[in-house]
């Protein structure tokens, strides 16, 4: 309608030069990539919500507080709380290490850095029961000292740090490489110790970079299935994290309660989503 | 306070940045490192400034070897080509952060650190843009900001890489007259990095011509543009004379007498620099202009 009248005032003066597509053009364009967005994104997000509450709200409630259920979630937020601050101090550190200096291996760092993107994750999975498995390369060393890594909790915190290593990384790297060093070296020539230089000028210039790498380590942490499923062992209520529960639920026909928990799962990353898109505003508005 | 460099050398890799360069700057001097890009006169300065550590060679400061000093404890302020400001702090803080970083017995009072930094924005006339963000400031407002920050912890030696490379001729000029009167004013030992010979020669007590690494000259800037130490100085200043047959003026003695004015200016009675738009002239009795 603006652009209509926009037009009619135009006439007058001088002949219309369109800047824009025909209307029937815009539309169909604009409703396809509605039409897309709805059926890949917000319909299979709807049918999670729908399914869950199918048979009414008591039943909801009922396959969310399920022990099972809760316990999952429990595992999940544990190895999530293990994940994301262990890489969040290693991907600073490494990111720090490859964008500030030129060292022999620098190149294999970063490639290496890359490693759980490039391996598949029951790979990445695998890994770890070969390596802590009872047949194991340090299988007896492990079984000697009475632990249990593989089929256990440790093992699923493992393949989620392992798996979500990358992430505060690969944000980090390009943010530290645009600011250069130019500003730690005028620190230092200011007077600043190594730590002031860190905390008060290397930190304060990635920090948003730092906190969007750790909420994107932190969706993928959670939503972790993969490798997680291959040394998990599922052992309900002990070794079921989210993403694994629901997949049990769901083989056992039990589709109510799975889409239940499968909500809890996407609740989560919606605020992921929410937190990300604020952070993302304040990244490109702020200073 | 003197700097004395003896013999310096320094490589990046395959690259010889310096060879065997020494210089001496006596206090209160400014002098100029003129050179092209590559002339190894930047690393020089970070070598004097400890930014780089030499492969040979050493570093005084005031007859002591600075050497492997930190860069924190040799009391340079520093001056980078592109500012580095902080750019997450205000300005206000930019200039107060040398004293903020201070170990806390000689961390100044905080009314005290106000005091002086408010004492420094006015001194570059920037007082009024406290509160403002690095990126909220023109080139030349940055530029003086940086120079703020650089003179907050009372150095005893001011480097300064490029200081006006970045900025339009405009600001230049007045960034560059806003400096000479600061160091008539301070009488800061100062060493500052450019590749404008115009620059070095209106700014310096004494330029420093480097190339490939090494010294070609170090002399007033009258010496270096009468007496080229080496075919390198003459060429690389002769350069701007190219610009003589562009200028349209008439040069005149002391007593109103036109003066013969030859192209090439070689053996006239002045010799003339004429460098962009501008005209030097210089009687060659009297050394400097």
């Amino acid at each position: 309608m603006d652009d209509a009248a926009g037009g009619r005032l135009m006439v007058g003066t001088r002949p219309v030069r369109r800047l824009t597509e025909p209307a029937v053009v815009r539309w169909l364009l604009t409703g396809l990539a509605l039409g897309f967005l709805g059926l890949f994104l917000l319909l299979p997000l709807a049918v999670v919500f729908a399914e869950a509450l199918r048979n009414g709200l008591g039943a909801y409630l009922d396959s969310v507080r399920e022990p099972d259920a809760i316990a999952a979630l429990k595992l999940t937020l544990l190895a999530a709380a293990f994940a994301v601050p262990a890489n969040l101090v290693f991907g600073v550190a490494a990111g720090w290490a490859i964008a500030k200096f030129r060292f022999p291996g620098r190149t294999l760092l970063t490639t290496l850095i890359d490693l759980p993107f490039a391996v598949s994750p029951v790979i990445s999975g695998m890994v770890f029961v070969l390596l802590f498995g009872r047949q194991g390369l340090l299988g007896p060393w492990v079984a000697e000292h009475d632990m249990r890594i593989v089929f256990a909790v440790p093992g699923i915190v493992l393949a989620t740090v392992f798996v979500s290593f990358p992430f505060v990384a690969r944000e980090v790297i390009p943010v530290m490489e645009a600011a250069g060093t130019q500003e730690e070296e005028a620190a230092r020539v200011l007077g600043a110790s190594g730590f002031q230089t860190f905390f008060r000028v290397t930190l304060p210039n990635i920090k948003w970079g730092v906190l969007y790498g750790a909420i994107l380590c932190n969706a993928r942490a959670m939503g972790e299935f993969g490798a997680v499923s291959v040394v998990s062992g599922k052992i309900r209520g002990e070794t079921n994290t989210l993403p694994l529960h629901v997949e049990i639920l769901y083989n056992e026909y039990m589709f109510q309660a799975a889409f239940a928990v499968a909500s809890l799962l996407t609740l989560l990353a919606v605020v992921t989503l929410i937190v990300k898109t604020i952070l993302e505003r304040r990244m490109h508005g702020g200073h | 306070m003197g700097i004395e460099v003896r013999h310096l050398t320094k490589s990046f890799g395959s690259f010889v940045a310096l060879r065997d360069v020494s210089v001496t700057v006596h206090s209160g001097e400014l002098v100029a490192l003129l050179g092209p890009s590559g002339s190894g006169k930047t690393t020089l300065l970070r070598v004097i400034a400890g930014l780089e550590t030499p492969d040979v060679g050493t570093v005084l400061f005031d007859g002591d070897d600075a050497t492997r000093r930190d860069p924190r404890d040799r009391g340079v302020g520093f001056v980078f080509q592109h500012y580095a400001l902080f750019r997450h702090m205000s300005v206000f803080e930019n200039v107060a952060f040398g004293l903020r970083v201070r170990p806390r017995d000689q961390r100044p009072a905080e009314d005290d650190i106000k005091h002086r930094v408010h004492e420094l924005l006015e001194l570059v006339q920037l007082d009024y843009l406290g509160d403002r963000y690095p990126s909220q400031l023109s080139g030349g407002q940055r530029q003086r900001v940086a120079l703020a920050r650089a003179l907050a912890v009372e150095p005893t030696v001011l480097l300064l890489d490029e200081p006006f490379g970045a900025l339009d001729a405009k600001v230049r000029q007045e960034l560059r007259r806003w400096l000479r009167r600061l160091h008539q004013e301070i009488h800061l030992t100062s060493v500052f990095v450019t590749h404008d010979q115009e620059e070095a020669l209106e700014l310096a007590n004494r330029v420093v011509v480097m190339n490939e690494g090494k010294i070609e000259q170090d002399a007033a800037p009258g010496e270096v543009i009468e007496r080229p130490a080496t075919p390198f100085v003459s060429n690389f200043l002769g350069n701007v004379n190219l610009f003589h047959g562009r200028v349209q003026v008439e040069v005149h003695d002391e007593a109103g007498r036109p003066m013969p004015m030859e192209l090439d200016g070689e053996r006239s009675e002045a010799v003339r620099v004429i460098v962009g738009d501008r005209v030097y002239v210089r009687p060659r009795a009297t050394g400097t202009p």
